[in-house]
């Protein structure tokens, strides 16, 4: 690869930038972006180059708050975690699969994947949001949406150890005692967070706050702390600022990329010039996605049956009762199809809903005597309905769940004759 | 993590108070073979557990005390004041005028509604006071009338509305011999509601200590302040401060709620006994050293031989051979010899507690088949010393401690119910006879889970 002679850009006037300046500027905007020797070297395959953008690979995909500098996994650890997550996401090449662990090759197909991962979502951008400093307290992520859509469970349990149900009932409650325990601590946290925002009232410069946060009270009492922070801004404009000239100039690596796959060995599948952005389909999910639709049918069909049996019967009815058919017969059939109207709308409404209005994130955390009308901002009891309205959601599923099971329970029950079925001391 | 203690009854107030003194003169005392950075350490968790801090210095106990009477709530508190260096809140207590006659039902379906109010309002001023709550210890006796009844009452509050908070009740079981003539209808009663609403039952036996107080602390003439320092001696060796893990030096946040997953996960087992080693009186303190070897032989075989003490135990206990069936699984009308746990937590306190040799208390002969001893056992150390004591060895276990003696109140208690003697004392206050077969087959249940550990 030659050098590239620096050409004028007609827009600007400024010069053009160069494949090695574009590809700086992608590594400054990723964490543990490498050199661009070694995307270079990637190209051709060089085994140096794997144990990089393994790394970088990995801290692409890993949830990385979970991760402190002291606890990041070896880097088979770390190189297992970027396959899993590579084919969970539906990444169309085998080759990655069979990669080894311990990062000796490997380069050009790391190449490859991190293509994709840019091409298919603003990655960059993701992973900026994802690392934001947080000058304010914020509003606690709500997962339970994530957790509900998971559904029950499918069975691996194939032929295996037999479990002894009280260990498993022991772990179950340790898994309660462990949920009591993060209420507590998040009760804790919103005391002390009102105790902080209620004494630091009028210390803030920003009239419309009016009161510190956490990481500004922190900043104020330990001024290494503020030094800290300053740093950590700085390195967030340094990426943001990368950001920015990637996006501008990524057109020179995209052309770049193209050619990669072109001196691919011809045993692998053949590429597109631009990696195809694939959907992603977690792996149960297709037989799932028949089998409602199944049900979906039955369902459909059943309800026909219904409706055409209480329209035969009602249709009987009226016209044994007479011919009712006066005006006061049309108001009251008008009225009850403007009702069905509503309530099929208010069916459909909440289906297209889905999981309902995700509560916003991103907020933060402001403390507010009285009831003063702001317009921007979400006030707290909007937010506790939508919470509420969330919730309300989640117990109806739960019952419908718990619904589903008592019914297995008693099909099984009546499999067993005989059985007999002692309850727990409940209340 | 705080925990707020609701003292009920004469029972719960006199012991509660030797809890509290026992608590605070081992954080203030001088003699914790530690450095002194160590040592403000270990007051300063105790004290944020247990204590609060206002105006004028004194610190105030997080606690509530409740009873139908006012001389025991009356003096509790002057003996806390006149010590000078703690109290408890000015306005932490409840009591009425009229006893209860120890009777249960009274306690439960008249008392508990009548008072609920109240008595729910003082534990929520004493929470609002904590920063972060961990739970609740609940004090009480399960044989008398006010304690037991109201207990139940409130512990069943307590799920209701701090569903989130840890609920340990710290029991009194009675004398077997006891005075109250329907003490076992009493026991079971409060013994099956406990079951249901609370979180772990940590039983202190009166026999078991009054025994302790005769034969290692050679108290001639045994009262019941002595009976209670020695077990707030036990509760104050479990609760206060001990290292988060192994090779820390950071105290643990939340003691009550690391035992609890640890011991007490499984909703049918929540029956906990104490042990603890060495117990002696004062005097003979000076004159003993021992070695982490020699006490925790007697702690392991204190525990698979269900002695309640350091003397008199059993030595021909033991485990049973891998392959043959464990000898706990034979019917109850043989002698239960081997002990067999579900779970253990030992706490050790003292000098070079570091060195100490656990490995006895990780065999998997001590335990059931489907809990491997990393899980099943668990230990907490510190290197400051307890109560004077260079060193001294805790246990809390889940295990069959306590089939024998719940299988004899269920017996009495049935024998009681089969000729319906003094039924009508409960009937009256609303307690139907459904209630009592409610709870004799749970208690059933309970023994039969543990008997087939």
């Amino acid at each position: 690869m030659g050098r590239r002679r620096r050409r004028v850009d007609p827009e600007t006037g400024a010069g053009a930038w160069t494949l090695p300046e574009v590809i700086a500027a992608l590594s400054r905007s990723l964490p543990a972006g490498p050199s661009p020797e070694i995307f270079r070297r990637a190209k051709f395959d060089r085994p140096e180059a794997a144990p990089a953008l393994w790394r970088l690979l990995f801290h692409v995909l890993a949830p990385l708050p979970a991760y402190g500098p002291s606890t990041l996994p070896a880097p088979e650890a770390q190189a297992r975690l970027v396959k899993a997550v590579l084919r969970s996401q539906g990444y169309p090449r085998p080759v990655l699969a069979q990669l080894p662990e311990d990062g000796s090759q490997g380069s050009r197909e790391l190449l490859l994947a991190l293509s994709w991962l840019l091409a298919r979502e603003p990655l960059i951008e993701r992973l900026l949001v994802q690392a934001r400093v947080q000058l304010g307290d914020q509003v606690p992520e709500f997962e339970g949406e994530a957790l509900a859509s998971c559904g029950p469970p499918t069975s691996h349990m194939g032929a295996q150890v037999p479990t002894d149900l009280r260990y498993v009932q022991w772990l179950m409650g340790k898994l309660w005692f462990r949920w009591r325990h993060l209420i507590s601590s998040q009760q804790e946290q919103c005391t002390l967070l009102g105790k902080i925002h209620l004494y630091t009232r009028g210390c803030h410069s920003d009239q419309d706050l009016g009161h510190l946060s956490v990481t500004e009270t922190e900043m104020l009492r330990d001024p290494e702390g503020g030094q800290q922070l300053l740093r950590a801004l700085g390195w967030e404009n340094a990426r943001l600022t990368a950001a920015l000239e990637w996006r501008r100039w990524e057109l020179v690596f995209w052309q770049w990329m193209d050619t990669v796959p072109g001196i691919c060995p011809p045993e692998g599948p053949a590429a597109a010039s631009q990696p195809p952005v694939l959907p992603r389909i977690p792996e149960p999910g297709l037989g799932e996605l028949e089998r409602v639709v199944q049900e979906m049918q039955a369902l459909h069909e059943e309800l026909q049956e219904a409706a055409t049996t209480r329209r035969v019967a009602w249709e009987a009815q009226a016209s044994v009762g007479g011919p009712g058919r006066g005006p006061q017969w049309s108001a009251v059939r008008r009225a009850s199809q403007e009702a069905v109207e509503q309530e099929l709308a208010a069916l459909r409404r909440s289906w297209e809903q889905g999981g309902g209005p995700a509560p916003p994130q991103g907020h933060r955390l402001v403390r507010r005597e009285g009831s003063s009308a702001r317009a921007q901002g979400l006030r707290a009891a909007e937010l506790t309905g939508l919470l509420r309205d969330q919730e309300a959601r989640l117990q109806a599923a739960l019952r419908q769940l718990q619904g589903q099971c008592q019914q297995e329970l008693a099909r099984l029950a009546a499999a067993l004759p005989g059985l007999i079925w002692i309850l727990p001391p409940g209340r | 993590m705080s925990i707020v203690t609701v003292q009920l009854g004469q029972c719960g107030n006199q012991i509660g108070f030797e809890v509290f003194d026992t608590l605070f003169s081992d954080s203030h005392s001088s003699q914790g073979l530690c450095s002194k950075k160590e040592n403000e350490a270990y007051q300063a968790s105790c004290k944020e557990r247990f204590f609060r801090e206002e105006e004028n210095g004194v610190p105030i106990a997080r606690a509530v005390l409740v009873d139908m009477e006012p001389k025991v709530i009356n003096q509790t508190l002057s003996k806390a004041a006149r010590s000078g260096q703690w109290k408890y809140g000015e306005h932490a207590c409840f009591c009425q005028k009229q006893g209860s006659g120890n009777n249960w039902a009274y306690g439960y379906s008249v008392h508990g509604p009548r008072n609920e109010e109240s008595i729910m309002n003082l534990i929520q001023k004493e929470v609002e006071k904590c920063d972060s709550l961990s739970g609740f210890f609940i004090i009480m006796s399960i044989a008398g009338g006010t304690g037991s009844g109201l207990g139940a009452f409130i512990t069943q509050n307590l799920q209701d509305q701090y569903s989130n908070s840890l609920r340990m009740n710290q029991i009194i079981w009675p004398y077997g011999t006891g005075e109250v003539i329907v003490q076992n209808y009493n026991s079971i009663l409060t013994l099956s509601h406990l079951y249901r609403s609370s979180d772990a039952l940590l039983v202190h036996e009166n026999d078991a200590v009054h025994k302790i107080c005769a034969k290692l602390m050679n108290i001639k003439q045994i009262s019941f302040s002595d009976i209670n320092q020695v077990l707030a001696h036990q509760l104050g060796s479990v609760f206060q401060p001990t290292y988060s893990e192994e090779g820390s030096f950071h105290y643990r946040r939340n003691p009550l709620g690391d035992l609890m997953e640890n011991l007490v996960p499984h909703p049918e087992f929540k029956m906990l006994g104490i042990r603890n080693i060495p117990q002696m009186s004062e005097n003979s303190l000076a004159y003993s050293t021992f070695t982490w070897a020699g006490l925790l032989k007697h702690l392991r075989q204190m525990l698979i031989s269900n002695a309640k003490m350091e003397e008199g135990i059993d030595w021909q206990v033991r485990p049973p051979i891998s392959g043959l069936p464990a000898l706990g699984k034979m019917s109850l009308k043989k002698e239960l010899r081997f002990n067999t746990s579900i779970a253990n937590l030992v706490i050790l306190r003292g000098k070079e507690v570091q060195s100490a040799d656990l490995e006895g208390f990780k065999d998997p002969a001590l335990y059931t088949s489907w809990l491997e001893p990393d899980t099943a056992f668990n230990v907490w150390k510190t290197q400051r010393a307890f109560n004077r004591y260079e060193k001294s060895a805790a246990l809390v276990s889940n295990s069959q401690f306590l089939i024998r003696p719940l299988d004899v109140i269920v017996g009495k208690a049935w024998n009681m119910f089969a000729s319906k003697a003094y039924i009508h004392q409960y009937t009256k206050f609303g307690i139907k006879e459904e209630d009592f077969l409610d709870s004799f087959t749970l208690l059933e249940q309970v023994v039969s889970s543990y008997s087939n550990i």
